[in-house]
């Protein structure tokens, strides 16, 4: 029963596109209600099965059916495919955030999309932007039910394509067309790594599912084998995160994201904040106990540090709209990897899904601010915008509490926790001390150009008088998605506490429910590191707490001071930067220079002019050219036999004019129409079947 | 998986129609991506068969060792991605030469 809703979920959209796809241009309202409607009914279906898991309120809790996809095992060879569907607690759960992110979304891209409301004749494309939403969120429904990795793996591939079609949407743009290139080949670099990873799994496990892989683990069957030098654990572990680089934008593949807001906004909300980025954290979790047993969490864990930190800095700087919310996303990312790389499994979990709702309603409303302001991104021609949208303001501000970690809002509860672990972490490990510095850096820069944007775009004296009088507040079903996922943001719906410090915990059992219901799968050997980070975290709690509520005071008090009441220049501040870090900061660290520079233009060109160099030298010259030069001997001798015996005496002898009578009638039918030839085969074919009695 | 030879009939007929479709498209259609689209159709209406025959085989003979019906759909499969590498390189070539791709306008080879 649960399984079949399972399966309804990602059919509903599914078939959404394809109904899209072929009758879409001719449905009333060009088919927006049904892709809205499509992904409305998974939402329900996963608010069902979110139900049945809560009603259980058991961290075991697993509904799970699996069936052969192809079977090719032999009397002695077993070797098959499964696929299958698993829910637990932490598929509910990403099923009921992914399918409200993601029904909102598309509530909100009816309003938003409206200007390309038209035929697809003159070139608007209405449907194919509802039809790829859908086909999106279908796949990525289809991986999060997934109960083994290669059907993850295929679904992670579609998100892939999508994430190229709508990137790459507004397609007469060349920034657009190229940043939905740069996305899929970064992306593919890192795909590349975990289909290796999967290739391996599968060939020592012959198996792709969840439970056989933490059963293998299990049984030692990943520390047996060793793969290029390091164990089987180590390789599969790695491989597969680096697909996570490549999928959630990490250091050092994190060039792709923030070029990928060049796509309409509302696609910025649901790939690149609610889902496809949160995929890959997703990832992670499923395979971690690989990535424990393994020894990569550390690689992780600097990973994540590196990309929160250094992302961090980069939003600071950042005056597009869209690209300081691209930061802060990969920023926070880096805070989820943080968290699963210290161990900290479920409070990573934790902050992927106040992140993601908390990150598509701050995505949705700077969409709202630019649909108001007729498509302005740059936040230095704004300002003044909080008396002319009201609502839109309300929510951003609430979601930007929220980002900045302030109690009383979900961000507060999960961003405090994973400090907590992070600072518990590096107490076992004091070597590791690096990350505290990362998170708690982090955490004061995100209250920082968080409220710069706030402050930039809602406060002060309008910049452009133009646009200013001309913006007014959206429609409603644009602001009412804003306003829901708003609602969703304060810490009382995770944790049952209202400010989130814990004193005041009004759900008893339910508090902190996520944390309760998705202890990490079990790998052996790991309790005691477990328990003692669990005891680390505990007692590094409280003067975490306190600490990060007043880097995040210190962060808005010192962007107000800056942007809000203007008491220190804006300039001023920024000429004290040193100038070598201010021209990386404005080069983005010299990662797009460098791979374009240096790794395509220094080593993969000259690498392929090798190659063709080789090509042509060898293959060509020396192997095609010389053939035809050793058979040219024989042509010769042949031909000349050819010419005195075959064309003398035979052809010329026999052949003449009835050759040619028939030659001359029959050319006609070489008319050289393909489809006229394969006409005559088919009916040829026929009758040869129809007459095979006969004949 | 005996069950299946209850629903043979269904997957010959859906292959059957995947074949027919893709037929009457290579016969029908005027651009060549058409045409070529159809061989690809065609192409999997054949292999569906090969599967369905594969299965019923391994419900009705337990522990068989045969596996023609599935290599030969392996190497359909293979067939029409290199068909479509070389098909695609065709149309691409035929359309730089002269900007259209309608089959019926390449008969420079009529007699």
């Amino acid at each position: 029963m649960l399984v079949n809703l399972a399966l309804a979920i990602v059919l509903l959209p599914l078939s959404a596109y394809f109904i899209l796809t072929v009758v879409g241009d001719r449905l009333p309202r060009q088919g927006d209600w049904l892709s809205t409607g499509a992904i409305f009914g998974s939402f329900l279906c996963a608010l069902r099965i979110f139900g049945e898991m809560w009603s259980s309120f058991d961290p075991a809790w697993v509904v799970q059916k699996t069936w052969a996809w192809m079977d090719l095992s032999t009397l002695n060879v077993p070797w098959k495919l499964e696929m299958g569907v698993r829910l637990d607690n932490i598929s509910a759960t990403m099923l009921l955030m992914v399918t409200l992110c993601a029904t909102l979304i598309h509530l909100f891209s009816t309003g938003y999309m409206r200007d390309h409301h038209g035929k697809p004749e003159d070139g608007y494309r209405y449907t194919s932007f509802f039809s790829y939403l859908s086909l999106f969120t279908a796949a990525m429904l289809g991986l999060v039910i997934s109960d083994n990795f290669f059907s993850l793996f295929m679904c992670w591939e579609v998100m892939g394509l999508c994430s190229y079609l709508l990137i790459g949407f507004y397609r007469h743009k060349p920034s657009a067309a190229n940043a939905s290139l740069k996305a899929f080949m970064t992306t593919r670099v890192g795909d590349l790594g975990l289909f290796l990873g999967l290739l391996a799994m599968f060939a020592i496990l012959k198996s792709f599912r969840f439970d056989d892989v933490y059963a293998g683990i299990n049984s030692g069957a990943f520390s047996t084998e060793t793969i290029v030098g390091v164990s089987a654990a180590f390789f599969i572990g790695l491989g597969i995160f680096i697909g996570t680089v490549g999928k959630s934008a990490q250091f050092p593949l994190q060039i792709w994201l923030p070029d990928a807001m060049e796509g309409p906004t509302p696609v910025s909300a649901l790939i690149h904040a609610a889902t496809m980025v949160s995929a890959g954290i997703y990832l992670i979790i499923r395979i971690f106990p690989m990535l424990e047993y393994g020894g990569v969490l550390p690689i992780v864990a600097y990973v994540g540090g590196f990309t929160c930190f250094f992302a961090a800095i980069l939003a600071i700087k950042q005056n597009d709209i869209k690209k300081v919310l691209a930061y802060s996303t990969l920023s926070q990312l880096g805070y989820m990897v943080l968290a699963l790389g210290v161990g900290a499994y479920s409070v990573g979990f934790f902050h992927l899904i106040t992140h993601a709702v908390f990150k598509a309603c701050l995505f949705m409303a700077s969409g709202a601010v630019i649909y108001a302001m007729h498509h302005e991104q740059d936040m230095r021609h704004m300002g003044g915008l909080k008396k002319k949208l009201p609502i839109t303001f309300a929510c951003m501000l609430i979601t930007t509490l929220a980002i900045s970690g302030v109690p009383g809002f979900s961000g507060f509860a999960s961003k405090d926790l994973i400090l907590g672990n992070v600072m518990g972490y590096a107490h076992l490990h004091p070597q590791h001390y690096l990350l505290v510095f990362f998170g708690f850096a982090t955490a004061a820069m995100t209250a920082f150009y968080m409220f710069r944007l706030i402050f930039m775009t809602f406060w002060g004296e309008p910049h452009d008088h133009h646009h200013y009088d001309e913006a007014h507040e959206v429609s409603w079903n644009m602001w009412l998605p804003l306003a829901i996922l708003a609602s969703l943001s304060f810490c009382v719906v995770y944790t049952g506490s209202i400010t989130g410090l814990g004193f005041d915990k009004i759900f008893g059992s339910a508090n902190e429910w996520i944390l309760k219901l998705n202890p990490a799968p079990m790998v052996e050997g790991a309790e005691g590191s477990r328990l003692a980070l669990e005891e680390a975290a505990h007692h590094a709690h409280v003067p975490t707490m306190i600490l990060s509520i007043i880097l995040a005071g210190a962060g808005i008090l010192f962007s107000y001071l800056v942007y809000g009441s203007k008491k220190i220049s804006a300039a001023k501040l920024e000429s004290l930067w040193p100038r070598f870090v201010q021209r990386a900061i404005d080069n983005l660290y010299y990662f797009d220079a460098f791979y374009i520079k240096v790794l395509i233009k220094k080593i993969f060109l000259p690498f392929s002019d090798k190659n063709a160099k080789f090509d042509d030298a060898v293959i060509d010259r020396v192997m095609v050219d010389g053939w035809k030069d050793a058979t040219m001997v024989g042509q010769k001798a042949s031909g000349i036999f050819d010419d005195m015996v075959i064309d003398g005496v035979m052809v010329d002898g026999a052949g003449g004019a009835f050759p040619t009578a028939i030659g001359s009638s029959l050319r006609h039918l070489q008319n050289g129409k393909v489809q006229r030839y394969l006409m005559v085969a088919v009916v040829a074919l026929m009758l040869l079947f129809l007459f095979r009695g006969v004949v | 998986m005996a069950g299946l030879a209850t629903y043979l009939p269904a997957y010959l007929i859906f292959a059957l129609l995947l074949f027919s479709f893709g037929l009457i498209a290579a016969l029908a259609r005027r651009s060549a991506i058409g045409i070529f689209m159809g061989v690809e159709l065609m192409l999997n209406g054949a292999a569906l068969n090969f599967v369905a025959f594969q299965a019923l085989r391994k419900g009705v003979i337990a522990n068989d060792s045969w596996l023609h019906g599935h290599i030969f759909s392996l190497f359909i499969i293979v067939l029409a991605a290199i068909e479509a590498a070389v098909a695609l390189a065709i149309v691409l070539r035929v359309f730089g030469s002269r900007q259209t791709i309608d089959a019926d306008r390449a008969d420079q080879l009529r007699g």
